[in-house]
């Protein structure tokens, strides 16, 4: 079995891989951060604690789920709210945790109304021991508007917390960002001038998944009534990586260690928060659905993937991404590249025709006796939307060619770079 | 709990239902549709469902088939809309039957009523038989308006539905709902008459605008050397008797010799074993490699154990000791059995109709469906095209068609 080392520093915390358990209800206890950390995870951020007199009293059901045709899980909304258990019970599992896995990193994760709040929380989880503190300023269903996104949408807010942090402890804090908003970085930057170290991205996207259709209310249903609440799991992921882009690419912000969230589930979506920036990543969904166990492709698939790259720090990979990502206005507009279908491939569905014919722009045709399509390059403008829909990769990457008028050698459009999502080689 | 013979495969659930509806392509000019020969459109059904829309996937078939449950689960697919189906260049066909059933199980769940009967146009039309072929013509003729008696000479509706096909492949139940459903539509069907002795065929003529002969092929072929043979029962036969007993058989002995290679022999070796029968023998004419019955029919019957000889013909029978000899080798068996079922085939029996019959077929006419007399039409098994049950669906339908053209009725459409 490939052993590579997985292993990455982050404000001066050694992560021994960089896979942790995110803060919500898969590290809510001594047991289940134990069968964690046995099960290969390299760090969890614990459930988020807040103070004894917030009363956390959680809806029943309190989650839903998106699906696409036969798949559940494509992404999960949940309204859940912070650690159900007194602070006292939690600390002493965090102590216990940290004696037993001292090479494991423990993150506290917590939230607090007033400064005062979080001054006192973060002295507790100092004193138990944990290795760092997540500040979440992103939760979007708590009951008070002053805790959770709210929060995080309001830089001075967060500046003024994050100075109460501080005065509570000298460990290293992340602040956990909302994506309910345009822009992180004004927030980001409130984080850090008021002594936050980094950043985790992204918490929950609001969101309503369904709608109960006889009973006309949004689900999950709690006694009739339903509630706007956060999003997870593989559907926010593109809504993570851009934030997550956006804050590496930032003025100022490029070396920022950001800790990686949302809708990680394989190796590959690991790698690519990697690519763009994330030193460490965080996962609940997923493990939610299918339990710790996904640890072990996780850290594989990567291990895989580092000896492809021929990398062997991990660190190597952090960021390289972002420089390939410009603005839109800064791309190359000179070219265009045609479908090039693989007749010995084909089987003759007909779904490049009519995505074609109703989506793109008519340039695939259909032969009715052949049962094949048919291809004008005249009318055909590349956007490969083809290639998609195309159930079994028969679409490649074409003739390259210049558009009329424009200068530049065809040739020299960097081809290989050109990689279509489906195209099996 | 129900035996096996009484027990059909699990169907899909939800869930399972879109995994195989997510397999399916979404083909251009969908070649499956195409392959259908009552034109169910399975392109379109599973389209539906794909798209969360279950009852509209439902009325696509029963607008198309008035006997959708029933295809579902007895079509050869394999031959027909299956075998055209493009994602077998990838891995394997659609499911197509599956998906049928369970769409079909759900307007059944949902109690759906699809079809409508027109308003009446003041003309009547009889049918003569109550199996698939005369079931669909009444479901047409009766959505356009004409009245409807189908005379049946059995207790049941249903023809091979009823008294052939077994249970665990097309349980009664499916069948009477079907049936009920054309009841419903306003058709009257009169049970227990056999048309040419308890009723003659001029006293349908004179009563009705149009008569319907969609009698099947419901007696059974026999070899010579058989005929008086007392050990010998019919394959027909005895799949009826199973079918009305729920398979509660007493006479059934432990060693049964079974002659005959296509889809019914298969019907007889498989309900034989699921009856418990320990020794099921099936001598068969042709060699594997020309075998008649389907893949499916005959996989089943070797899942269950049946010991199938294949190539071989009988010569010589004493009571209960049948000879064999190969077709091709020098080879020569004799089988001892305590019973022996002929399964070699059905034959038309129009005794009293006044109708040709030449090789169990109303001779081909210029215009389909057509007999020689003008106001007596035929359709489903007794006429060209092949001989299954979605066949005698589209052949009802048509002949429906040809009907309401004859008789003018288009205009009230
Ligand atoms: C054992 C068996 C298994 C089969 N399995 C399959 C299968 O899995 N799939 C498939 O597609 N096909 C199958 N078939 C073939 C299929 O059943 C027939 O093709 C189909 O039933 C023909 O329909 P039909 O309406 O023409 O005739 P039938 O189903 O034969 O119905 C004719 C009806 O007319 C009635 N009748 C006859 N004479 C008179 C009269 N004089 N007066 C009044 N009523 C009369 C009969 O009682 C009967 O009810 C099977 C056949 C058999 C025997
Ligand atoms: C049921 C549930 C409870 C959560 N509770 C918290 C929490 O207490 N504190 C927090 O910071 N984030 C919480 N989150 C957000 C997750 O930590 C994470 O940011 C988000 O789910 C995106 O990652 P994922 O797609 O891997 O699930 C919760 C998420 C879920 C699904
Ligand atoms: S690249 Fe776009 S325009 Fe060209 S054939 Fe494909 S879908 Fe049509
Ligand atoms: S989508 Fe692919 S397989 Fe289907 S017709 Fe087009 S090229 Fe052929
Ligand atoms: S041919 Fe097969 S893949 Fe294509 S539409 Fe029909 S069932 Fe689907």
């Amino acid at each position: 079995m490939i052993k590579k080392d997985l292993s990455i520093d982050s404000l001066g915390v050694h992560f021994e891989n960089p896979f942790c358990l995110s803060s919500s209800p898969v590290g809510n206890c001594y047991e289940m951060c134990k069968n964690a950390y046995d099960a290969g995870w390299g760090g969890i951020v614990y459930k988020t604690l807040s103070p004894d007199h917030f009363v956390i009293d959680e809806v029943s059901p309190r989650f839903s789920q998106l699906t696409k045709e036969d798949t559940p899980f494509v992404a999960f909304k949940n309204m859940e709210q912070l650690a159900e258990h007194p602070m006292a019970q939690d600390l002493a599992d965090m102590r216990r945790l940290k004696k037993e896995y001292p090479d494991k990193v423990l993150i506290a994760s917590i939230m607090g109304e007033t400064p005062q709040d979080w001054t006192n929380l973060a002295k507790l989880v100092t004193e138990a021991g944990a290795d760092m503190i997540e500040l979440n300023f992103s939760c979007p269903q708590m009951t008070s508007h002053t805790m959770g996104s709210d929060v995080g949408t309001n830089p001075e807010l967060c500046k003024t917390n994050c100075e109460a942090v501080k005065k509570g402890t000298n460990l290293p804090v992340l602040a956990k960002m909302t994506p309910n908003i345009m822009t992180m970085i004004p927030v980001v930057k409130a984080c850090l001038e008021g002594g936050a170290d980094g950043v985790s991205s992204i918490n929950t996207v609001k969101s309503i998944t369904d709608i109960d259709l006889d009973n006309k209310v949004a689900l999950p249903s709690i006694n009739g009534k339903s509630a706007v609440s956060g999003l997870s799991g593989k559907a926010v992921k593109p809504i993570a990586l851009r934030f997550l882009q956006q804050i590496r690419s930032a003025a100022g912000l490029e070396q920022l260690p950001v800790s990686g969230i949302g809708g990680i589930e394989t190796w590959e979506d690991a790698a690519e928060f990697i690519l763009l920036g994330a030193s460490t990543l965080q996962v609940t969904t997923a493990i939610m659905q299918y339990g710790y166990r996904i640890i072990d492709d996780l850290t594989n698939g990567l291990m895989h993937y580092m000896d492809e790259q021929g990398v062997d720090h991990l660190k190597d990979l952090v960021g390289i991404a972002n420089k390939n990502i410009l603005p839109t206005n800064q791309l190359d507009r000179d070219y265009k590249v045609y479908p090039k279908i693989d007749w010995d491939k084909c089987i003759g569905c007909g779904r490049c025709f009519i995505s074609c014919q109703d989506g793109a722009h008519q340039a695939m045709g259909w032969d009715d006796d052949k049962r094949l399509p048919t291809f004008d390059k005249s009318k055909c403008v590349g956007c490969q939307l083809c290639a998609l829909v195309c159930p079994v990769g028969a679409i490649k990457l074409g003739l390259v060619e210049m558009k009329p008028g424009r200068k530049g050698d065809p040739a020299k459009v960097d081809a290989s770079t050109f990689q279509l999502p489906n195209a099996e080689n | 709990m129900t035996s096996k013979y009484e027990t059909e495969p699990k169907g899909y659930t939800m869930t399972t239902v879109m995994q195989e509806a997510a397999r399916c392509l979404l083909c251009e000019d969908a070649p499956c549709s195409k392959a259908c020969p009552a034109h169910t459109n399975p392109a379109k059904f599973i389209r539906s469902v794909r798209f969360r829309n279950v009852k509209g996937a439902a009325e696509t078939i029963r607008e198309n088939n008035a006997l959708g449950a029933i295809c579902a689960r007895v079509c050869p697919t394999e031959r027909y809309c299956e075998s055209a189906c493009t994602r077998a260049k990838i891995d394997g066909p659609i499911d197509i039957g599956g998906i049928q059933r369970y769409v079909t199980d759900m307007e059944r769940k949902e109690n759906m009523q699809i079809l409508h009967a027109g308003k009446e146009n003041g003309m009547n039309v009889a049918i003569i038989g109550s199996g698939p072929a005369g079931l669909q013509a009444a479901a047409t003729l009766r959505q356009k308006g004409y009245g409807v008696d189908i005379y049946e000479k059995n207790a049941k509706a249903g023809g091979y539905l009823t008294y052939g096909i077994p249970e665990y492949r097309l349980p009664e139940a499916i069948v009477d709902y079907e049936v009920q459903r054309i009841v419903n539509l306003g058709s009257n069907i009169k049970y227990n008459v056999a048309v040419g002795k308890d009723i003659t065929m001029d006293d349908l003529k004179a009563k009705y605008d149009a008569v319907i002969v969609a009698i099947g092929a419901s007696a059974a072929k026999t070899i010579p050397m058989f005929e008086h043979n007392i050990c010998t029962e019919s394959a027909i036969s005895f799949l009826a008797r199973a079918k009305e007993n729920k398979g509660k058989l007493d006479d059934l002995p432990d060693n049964v010799l079974v002659i005959g290679g296509g889809d019914v022999a298969m019907d007889v070796v498989t309900t034989l074993k699921k009856l418990g029968v320990t020794h099921v023998t099936d001598m068969v004419y042709e060699e594997f490699s020309e075998f008649k019955a389907s893949k499916k029919e005959l996989e089943g019957a070797q899942k269950e154990g049946v010991t199938i000889v294949d190539g071989y013909v009988p010569t010589d029978v004493r009571q209960n000791k049948v000879t064999f000899k190969h077709r091709k080798i020098d080879s020569e068996m004799t089988i001892t059995a305590d019973k022996i079922i002929l399964a070699i085939g059905q034959k038309v029996d129009a005794d009293g109709l006044n109708i040709d019959i030449q090789h169990n077929e109303i001779p081909f006419r210029k215009v389909r469906f057509h007999t020689k007399d003008p106001k007596v039409f035929a359709t489903g098994d007794i006429v060209d095209g092949d001989k299954t049950v979605v066949y005698a669906v589209q052949k009802g339908k048509e002949v429906a068609e040809e009907i309401d053209r004859v008789l003018g009725g288009q205009d009230n459409d």
